[in-house]
């Protein structure tokens, strides 16, 4: 069925379409307004540059009503974490101008550096909904500079851990638990900006939900949510109902978790059941001791966002869409984290080969709509010190672009941000300006796409040196470095190109992996490393899965990619039998 | 679908960390558990829904692996 004939099937029962249209867009468009107070107002890169946050709403159910285009992994968590806040401090606790602060990833987060602020709307003396911004703060404590311990083995060396407490009470700030949490940060006065941008971008929302409310009545506004949560639903339904019955299982792996050297694994059974989809993730290895561990949150939200990308886009993105979708996650494995296990890499690591597992299972029946593997390693670069110009403090979270995997019809994309995020890439002058870091080389790799009929997406690579005067100490988490664990390709394309993280001392005349230098478990995941003076060092993002045999390829293709030096001359005559 | 259960509420401390997951979808329930028998024997699900979903996936996949 056309979506031009579902729209008009499915959506005329109740409120005029186009009246209901009007609404779903002034939900989305309150979202987006969010995310733009958020860019103009945060205090760090993580939020004005990388846009690692993202705003949603909510009915006074716990239902989501709204969202934009921000990080599908938040978007998804977000659906826990406010159904929790709401159920464990009780819908009657919430009074006009409250703002929840919450953080732990037991009750539905993604991982702990992901603060979500929550503030009730009433209308008319009612409490009519919610409004939430989901953001990931870049210095939250913990073991690690920038919150990212690659081996931490319990929750408590990964940052401050927050239950669901009103930081903001009746449009008063609790100075007293601001007080604590900004003690426990490296970089407080970028917590109080950070917090204060997502908190403002709420007043924003509720001041927009309110006209809306005002327009066209709080029953009205209510009810046509509540038609599009179940248009969404049979839309959702109609989607999966046309994938063929059946089960259809994958099995992916992550080289390390960071702390002991051995292979995790991850499989998933897809099971097609009429108009509904169960994803178990049963026979998953055990929880491990490093932090790549899943939340129940990122697992759901991995699966949520698998489904979204094989199923029609316009689907508006509520809590119907989620309905007909069942995930099981046994308690215990790496698929959910149990306390007081490590994740904080479950949300960058692990998200993305989740997501690719789900249509990486599907394939075989939804082979136009799926794409290979992709570099899925946010290749998280953790760094902080006192910068030597202005004797203050800093701390930054980045992460790089990798390449994605090729479809059926198409090359996949370059140097682009893990599925789980909507991320953007932070440009040379931030390092340059704020931080101590100038930049090397910042180039494509070649060579780093798997090849295909259709080609990968290429990997990046970034080398940047520690400045004058400056100490960086640096932690990493990348995955995708070593041995089978590349981006796969799909029906007989090749794996995509190795991640990596290396480093050469000032002094030194090549790179070399951080086991070498400074005897480190993991070459991907480490800790605290204090990197001097003149020390450079060499950032690779993975490259994208290739689909379909490389032979095949379009001859003017990899004359066009030899030409651009995406490919070199050796792997086309070696790869793709070029003779050009 | 749902037969006779009833809801449990968790009562914890303050010192708790909530860890109750639902025996279905294995999340973690944040103030109340769907207890429900099921072939004689007692489970606990985050909602009515996983209950269905115990009911008529879990049980019949478990039945099918047993049977092979
Ligand atoms: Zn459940």
């Amino acid at each position: 069925m056309a979506a031009q004939d579902r729209t008009a099937e499915g959506i005329g029962d109740g409120i005029d379409p186009v009246l209901l249209g009007i609404i779903n867009n002034n939900f989305v468009n309150i979202c987006r307004e969010m995310g733009i107070t958020m860019t103009r107002t945060a205090f760090s890169p993580i939020f004005n540059e990388g846009l690692d946050f993202s705003c949603v709403l909510f009915d006074r159910h716990g239902n989501m009503i709204g969202q934009a285009e921000f990080c599908p992994a938040q978007l998804a968590a977000s659906l826990f974490i406010v159904r929790w806040t709401v159920e464990e401090l009780g819908v009657d606790s919430f009074e006009p101008g409250d703002v929840v602060l919450h953080n732990d990833p037991y009750r539905g987060g993604a991982h702990i550096p992901e603060h979500s602020v929550i503030r009730p709307v009433f209308h008319g003396g009612e409490l009519w909904g919610f409004v939430a911004n989901v953001g990931h703060l870049a210095e939250i404590g913990g073991k690690a500079v920038g919150s990212f311990a690659a081996d931490a083995t319990e929750v408590f060396q990964e940052g401050l851990r927050i239950p669901p407490v009103k930081i903001v009470s009746r449009d008063e700030n609790n100075l007293d638990l601001w007080r604590l949490i900004m003690a426990n940060h490296r970089t407080p006065r970028n917590t109080w900006g950070d917090l204060n941008a997502q908190i403002g971008s709420l007043r924003v929302a509720e001041r927009r939900l309110l006209e809306l409310l005002d327009r066209y009545g709080a029953e009205f506004v209510s009810q046509a949510a509540e038609e599009l949560m179940d248009y969404s639903e049979r839309w959702m339904r109609a989607e999966i109902a046309a994938i063929p019955d059946g089960s259809y299982e994958f099995t992916d792996w992550m080289e390390d978790d960071g702390v002991v050297d051995e292979p995790v694994k991850f499989h998933v059974t897809v099971t097609i059941d009429g108009d509904r989809m169960i994803v178990d993730w049963t026979g998953s290895s055990p929880q491990v001791r490093g932090p790549i561990n899943a939340t129940y949150g990122v697992t759901s939200g991995a699966v949520y966002n698998a489904v979204f990308h094989v199923t029609d886009s316009s689907i508006p993105k509520n809590s119907g869409a989620y309905r007909p979708i069942h995930i099981i996650a046994p308690p215990g494995t790496v698929t959910n984290v149990v306390y007081p296990g490590p994740s904080v890499g479950g949300n960058t690591e692990t998200h993305p080969k989740l997501v690719d597992m789900v249509t990486g299972a599907l394939a075989p029946v939804m082979r136009d709509r799926v794409a290979a593997a992709e570099g899925a390693s946010a290749c998280n670069f953790l760094f902080g010190g006192v910068h030597p110009k202005t004797g203050d403090y800093y701390a930054n979270y980045h992460l790089e672009g990798c390449g994605w995997g090729a479809k059926d019809y198409d090359d996949g994309n370059d140097c682009t941000i893990v599925v789980n995020g909507n991320c953007r890439n932070t440009p040379v002058e931030i390092f340059e300006t704020r931080y101590p870091l100038e930049t090397v080389e910042y180039s494509l790799i070649a060579d780093s796409g798997g090849a295909g009929r259709h080609r990968g997406g290429l990997g990046t690579r970034r080398i940047m040196r520690v400045g004058a005067g400056a100490e960086v100490t640096a932690s990493a988490l990348f995955d995708r470095t070593k041995g089978e664990f590349r981006a796969w390709g799909l029906e007989g394309g090749l794996p995509g190109g190795y991640g990596a993280i290396l480093v050469k001392r000032n002094g030194d005349t090549e790179f070399r992996t951080f086991p070498e230098v400074y005897g480190t478990v993991s070459a991907s995941k480490f800790t605290n490393i204090l990197l001097k003076e003149g020390d450079e060092i060499m950032l690779d993002a993975p490259g994208g899965g290739g689909f379909g045999d490389p032979l095949e390829r379009d001859r003017d293709a990899v004359a066009r990619d030899v030409a651009e030096g995406i490919v070199s001359p050796e792997a086309a005559r070696d790869v793709y039998g070029w003779d050009g | 679908m749902t037969t006779v259960g009833h809801w449990e509420p968790i009562v914890t401390q303050i010192w708790d960390t909530v860890i109750t997951p639902c025996d279905c979808c294995g999340q973690v329930v944040a103030k109340r558990l769907w207890v429900v028998d099921v072939d004689g024997e007692e489970h606990r699900f985050c909602s009515t829904r996983c209950e269905e979903l115990y009911r008529t996936h879990v049980v019949p996949q478990r039945r099918a692996e047993t049977a092979t």
